[in-house]
């Protein structure tokens, strides 16, 4: 039991889930308390000791009857469907097979007959399907149907009605005919079953094999623009890291920061023991409630990196309370419901799938406008205004009063911008125009430069 | 430490006992939770029981509950110990005399200073401790349940500085020593997920998701709690609740709201549910305006007691608190 447990452990490491080696410990010890008899106490033992966040519930699930159920060791459960046949009727249907390609009699025959694929069949079609280099869970269904498709699962169906024609023809009768069908489409069924099992085997055996690299350092330094799928996976997961340890660096530099006014009752609480000789100053500490309004591009300009712009936004949000954030492309959307639930891959689908991109619908003039009608009362002396796009604009009129107001009324504007300087005012791009406003306009196009630029914003 | 329960069943029937209807799950990790003597961490929406949960595993064990409410800025003088000052001062002058008494003989000034260190864990001993809660709760002879009510409010740093109570159930005081536990005492967390917990506290902990119940479960809810409400009403109104939170709504109608509703019916000597007694009852479940209207609107195609009634949006509650 210990080994398979470890390996589960490992699988779940491998699916992303972090498991310590002291959460493995305590499952072992839930698993003491409460016995394996029953398949129930023993998965709620399990789940409560090595899972600790709603999002990886989903994983533990998927894997855990994998591991557990105890099917993808064994046979699956098939019916000989020939044996009861008499031989005449034996003979009847050796000669129907006969009309048939001979792969395919092979197969119905094999089907028929309800012998289970050998470990070596397996790992053959493994090979064939690529299943081999599968290492991600989403993946199962797919690489199942690859498999039933090598198998020839549809092709031994349609056989089997032909042949059945034919077979009725001959005298075959009908109870016979049904009973041989019915028992053809279990084994079927039986031999999915253990192509699925082996299919979530097989995978999470490649994932304990190879975790996903780890290598993140070079991804900080490389421009959006340039990742692919697996780059964005760890940048997201990077995403995450930051905005815990920027959270952490924040509050602790809020606490020790010697500001603000003398706070004369706790100075002279504190110093009672010192009989009233004021040896240590305490001061009132200002608890910072800054309020941010974000508004970001969507557009297909922008596409690139809105996700991760929306990923770190989602991050602050969960930062900063009293974050208000916003999304354009041709039209102004109040996004903050849907960053509120889940990971952040969740929410920024959300946002994406409300908003897709246009071509040449942005429209940065107009946003700002319904921002200034609908929206503009968010704005006062403590709200930092955080714009993140390239300012490009279609040509439209750039409103850029509207944006003086909003950057007049609150403490402090911030442009992050994606494209470097020597872009901004070229084609469609106003941004010289709106740069007068901005107290930082800060060029955006890597990791690292987004995180100094979110350290920054939460700081000062 | 005798076990505070003997199985997950008993678990459950003490906790029904005391009005709290919980699932197998609940009851196993909660039997867990004081078998190994972990803390457990509950998560989940707003309104599901999660701080209930400690309070009736408290009455059901006879035990106290000792509370610590978290919230932004709470430090380890609110949280765990201070130093009683000013009763320490009142102290050093009501017994000014016995001290000239005892540095009368001394010869040498640092003859003195010694008999003062001599005398000086008197005024730092438990004597002059202020205990808070978590202090409280380890030093309690009694076994007790402590309840850490929304952790996901405090500072990042005060959950480092929890670890060293979760998992040792000890902790340092510099002019005493480290205090350990006498008897460990049950400890649940809870926290409204308003932002990730760090791995090592979690690691320290069981894991429990409450979610809204099920139909069936939510309805023995209320039936334990509000018998008086008709039985067919009961699960009428349930259903409609469950159908709300189907529905992309700002906050969703949680256990106690709906335990509201059924306490307002049966104020109001509801018979049935119609459209004008949902509509005019609706702010009991719903309390944010835009809600109430976006219901509003949908209660139009809802004929009389369509309790099956299913908003378009259908969202997956699970997945949105995810």
């Amino acid at each position: 039991m210990e080994t398979r447990l470890m390996q589960f452990a490992r699988a779940l490491r491998a699916a992303g889930v972090p498991v310590s080696m002291a959460e493995t410990v305590d499952a072992a010890g839930a698993l003491t308390a409460l016995g394996i008899k029953d398949r129930e106490p023993f998965r709620i033992s399990l789940r409560s000791t090595l899972i600790k966040r709603t999002i990886h519930l989903p994983v533990f699930d998927e894997l855990f009857p994998i591991f557990f159920d105890g099917k993808a060791e064994l046979p699956p459960d098939m019916d000989n469907a020939l044996e009861n046949l008499s031989d005449e009727e034996a003979e009847q249907l050796a000669l129907a097979l006969r009309q048939l390609k001979d792969d395919i009699a092979d197969s119905l025959r094999r089907l028929l007959r309800g012998e289970p694929l050998t470990r070596q069949d397996l790992n053959q079609l493994a090979a064939m399907t690529g299943l081999d280099r599968a290492r991600n869970m989403r993946w199962n269904e797919w690489m199942v149907r690859r498999m039933q498709a090598a198998l020839k699962h549809d092709s031994v169906r349609r056989a089997m009605a032909e042949i059945a024609k034919l077979l009725e023809q001959v005298g075959f009768s009908k109870e016979r005919l049904d009973e041989l069908r019915a028992m053809l489409q279990a084994n079927i069924e039986a031999e999915t079953g253990q192509l699925q099992n082996f299919a979530g085997q097989r995978i999470t055996d490649n994932m304990q094999a190879r975790p996903p690299s780890e290598d993140v350092e070079d991804l900080l330094h490389a421009p959006f623009g340039r990742l692919g799928e697996d780059e964005m996976n760890v940048l997201r997961q990077e995403v995450r890291r930051l905005s815990a340890a920027l959270r952490s660096r924040i509050s602790l530099r809020q606490k020790r920061q010697k500001t603000g006014t003398l706070d004369l009752k706790s100075t002279i609480r504190r110093n009672l023991g010192h009989g009233g000789v004021p040896f240590t100053l305490s001061y009132k500490r200002r608890q910072k409630k800054p309020r941010l309004v974000v508004i970001c591009d969507v557009s297909t300009s922008m596409r690139y990196c809105t996700e991760l712009m929306l990923g770190l936004i989602h991050a602050m949000q969960d930062q900063i309370s009293r974050t208000y954030a916003f999304a354009f492309n041709d039209h102004l959307e109040y996004i903050t419901p849907d960053l509120a639930h889940g990971s952040a891959q969740e929410a920024v689908d959300r946002v994406l799938v409300r908003m897709p991109p246009g071509h040449y619908s942005t429209d940065l003039g107009g946003s700002l406008a319904e921002f200034d009608r609908e929206w503009l009362d968010l704005v006062n002396h403590r709200t930092t205004l955080l714009m993140v796009g390239d300012g490009r604009n279609n040509f439209r009129d750039p409103e850029t009063g509207i944006f003086q107001e909003m950057a007049r009324r609150c403490t402090r504007t911030i442009w992050l911008n994606p494209e470097p300087p020597m872009l901004w005012g070229t084609g469609d791009s106003d941004m010289n125009e709106y740069l007068p406003f901005c107290d930082h306009v800060l060029q955006v196009q890597t990791m690292a430069e987004l995180t100094a630029a979110v350290d920054e914003l939460l700081t000062r | 430490m005798p076990d505070a329960f003997s199985s997950p069943n008993q678990v459950r029937e003490s906790l029904h006992d005391q009005g709290y209807v919980c699932s197998s799950e609940i009851a196993t990790i909660t039997y867990l939770s004081d078998q190994l003597d972990k803390p457990l961490l509950i998560e989940g929406p707003a309104g599901v029981g999660k701080t209930e949960l400690a309070k009736v595993v408290a009455a059901a064990t006879g035990r106290e509950l000792i509370r610590l409410q978290c919230y932004e800025g709470l430090d380890e003088t609110k949280a765990l110990y201070e130093w009683e000052y000013a009763k320490q001062l009142l102290y050093t002058q009501l017994l000014r005399d016995k001290l000239q008494e005892v540095l009368a003989s001394a010869g040498s000034l640092a003859e003195s200073a010694d008999r003062i260190a001599a005398e000086e864990n008197v005024f730092f001993s438990m004597r002059f401790l202020l205990q808070r809660p978590l202090l409280k709760a380890l030093l309690s002879p009694e076994p007790v349940v402590l309840l850490i009510d929304e952790i996901d409010r405090a500072d990042a740093e005060f959950e480092a500085f929890l670890l060293e109570i979760l998992s040792d159930f000890q902790v340092s005081v510099p002019e005493l020593g480290t205090l350990t536990a006498r008897v460990q005492p049950l400890v649940f967390l809870t926290s409204n997920n308003t932002r990730e917990l760090s791995e090592a506290l979690k690691r320290r902990c069981l894991y429990l998701f409450l979610n809204y119940p099920e139909l069936e479960q939510e309805i023995d809810v209320v039936n334990l709690k509000v018998p008086e409400l008709d039985g067919a009403l009961t699960r009428q109104a349930v259903e409609m609740v469950q159908g709300l939170r189907n529905l992309d709504l700002r906050k969703h109608p949680s256990i106690s709201e709906t335990l509201d509703w059924a306490r307002t019916l049966v104020v109001l000597n509801a018979e049935r549910l119609d459209r004008g007694l949902v509509s005019d009852t609706l702010n009991v479940l719903l309390k944010h305006e835009r809600d109430l209207k976006r219901v509003q609107q949908r209660l139009e195609p809802m004929s009389g007691d369509g309790p099956e009634y299913q908003g378009p949006e259908d969202e997956d509650d699970q997945s949105r608190y995810l």
